[in-house]
């Protein structure tokens, strides 16, 4: 009955009040012609109330005339009646329409930037940083690249360890969690410099402090070169007792030869993949993150390149829809034997791109390469050792 | 005559007599409603007595607060507190 209850408020009644002296006969005519009234009251001796359907009340109006009866309408209820009173109210209808649409368009505007970060300084620093990369009040949050701000945050600023972005409503968060720094010895605290690597050292000045070794020395990682404990008494056998030592915060600069080795192997034999002028085209469909490929067919090819012929935004609002023209290149793949000389020119190119991520080249006095083939014949290694002069002192604090 | 041959027919086919015979139907739930299939429209409503025409005579339905709840053409729900059901010739 619920149900009818429902079907009857979307399709919509009228109350109607029936008065007359014979509406009783109003009510039998009405059924006759298959007019449904329900929930029929009487009011007094000669008014009724009933219930009856919008499209029903249209023909009650020819047998009230007939039964001498008049029918008034007490009350319109149902969604007809909303929506044909809406219908009427043009400008509130748009009123409306128009407010949501406001909602959904502000929403899409970053109204605050939130930098949580437990160090306040950082915090700041990263907001002014952001203001000036474009990230401030009233920026449309759909032309925002996270990865981009991520990346940017993360090469800009060396101390942080992790950084992530995220929009929540029209709130832009930057979670950030500092790098936790080596701490960084204070002045005056009494410290020793030892060897951070293996070398020969080179040339040794002791600011304050002793030097302990001589230029041509060979050090270990972690041998003692400028102690933080000075003598103050010349005579040797004293330098057991503690009076006589003073213990100072040592610095000095301690430059030291030291190598690195580096090793590349590169295959004599290259694969190298060929377009074989076959190609095939397919539409993409993406929603956010999820893909919908419109194959005609399956792609024929074993071997195969994907190239992204064009991107289109669809309403770039509506949840960032879209659709994209995928070209699938038939790949060939080719054996190209380089030999052993060309093989080593690469292992070359390789071997020196490394170099200049160890060290600058004006630091480098020593370069040795060799090339030769592996055990099965079937690449070249390339091998690399260079010797860079380095300071290669490290505080450590005296316990 | 014809009453009698209809009678021993739906008795004999064991088939429902209110279709066979022309004859209302009346579903008395409790003392709150009362439905009657087969009429032949309203003669007197008010809130204390309800007369309905039907093939076999006047059915009048007596009560407090009665109310016709639905009415097409032929069946009428008639709710309320129901003190007595009766047929006039």
């Amino acid at each position: 009955m619920l149900i009818i209850k429902i079907w009857h408020y979307i399709s919509g009644y009228v109350i109607i009040k029936i008065v007359g002296e014979y509406a009783e006969r109003l009510l039998n005519q009405a059924a006759l012609q298959k007019l449904y009234l329900w929930d029929i009251k009487r009011e007094n001796s000669n008014e009724l109330i009933a219930k009856v359907r919008v499209k029903d009340f249209f023909k009650l109006a020819p047998l009230s005339r007939k039964t001498r009866c008049k029918v008034r309408i007490i009350e319109r209820v149902g969604l007809f009646f909303v929506i044909s009173k809406l219908k009427k109210r043009k400008s509130f209808l748009v009123g409306a329409l128009l407010f949501v649409a406001a909602v959904y368009l502000m929403s899409s505007f970053i109204w605050s930037i939130e930098v949580k970060c437990l160090d306040e300084e950082l915090r700041l620093s990263v907001i002014e940083d952001l203001h000036q990369w474009g990230i401030r009040e009233g920026v449309f949050k759909y032309d925002i690249d996270k990865e981009y701000y991520i990346d940017k945050l993360m090469t800009e600023y060396k101390d942080i360890a992790w950084a992530e972005i995220e929009i929540r409503g029209s709130r832009f968060i930057v979670e950030l969690v500092k790098k936790q720094l080596p701490p960084e010895l204070e002045e005056n605290t009494p410290c020793d410099i030892i060897a951070s690597k293996d070398g020969i050292i080179e040339e040794i000045i002791a600011l304050r402090g002793e030097a302990l070794v001589e230029p041509g020395q060979t050090v270990s990682k972690g041998d003692l070169l400028i102690t933080g404990r000075v003598t103050l008494s010349e005579d040797m056998s004293n330098m057991e007792e503690e009076g006589n030592t003073l213990l100072v915060h040592a610095e000095g600069i301690v430059k030291a030869r030291v190598w690195y080795q580096k090793a590349v192997k590169v295959p004599l034999v290259e694969i190298k993949k060929i377009p074989t002028g076959n190609s095939k085209k397919s539409v993409v469909f993406q929603l956010q993150n999820h893909i919908l490929n419109f194959h005609l067919g399956n792609i024929p090819y074993t071997l195969y390149d994907k190239k992204i012929l064009k991107e289109i935004d669809i309403l770039p609002i509506l949840g960032r829809l879209k659709l994209s023209i995928v070209e699938y290149v038939e790949m060939e793949s080719t054996k190209e034997f380089l030999g052993v000389e060309e093989a080593s020119r690469k292992a070359e190119i390789q071997l020196l791109s490394q170099l200049e991520e160890i060290a600058d080249q004006d630091n480098i006095t020593q370069r040795k390469m060799e090339f030769m083939l592996d055990s099965d014949e079937q690449a070249v290694i390339g091998s690399m050792i260079i010797e860079v002069v380095e300071d290669i002192g490290q505080k450590v604090e005296i316990q | 005559m014809m009453e009698g041959i209809k009678r021993k027919l739906s008795d004999a086919l064991d088939l429902p007599q209110d279709i066979i015979l022309n004859v209302p139907r009346i579903i008395v739930t409790g003392k709150i409603a009362v439905f009657i299939e087969n009429h032949k429209g309203i003669i007197e409503y008010n809130s204390e007595l309800v007369k309905i025409n039907t093939p076999v005579g006047i059915v009048v339905v007596k009560g407090k607060d009665l109310l016709i709840k639905t009415i097409i053409t032929d069946e009428i729900t008639v709710e309320g507190d129901i003190a007595a059901i009766g047929f006039e010739e």
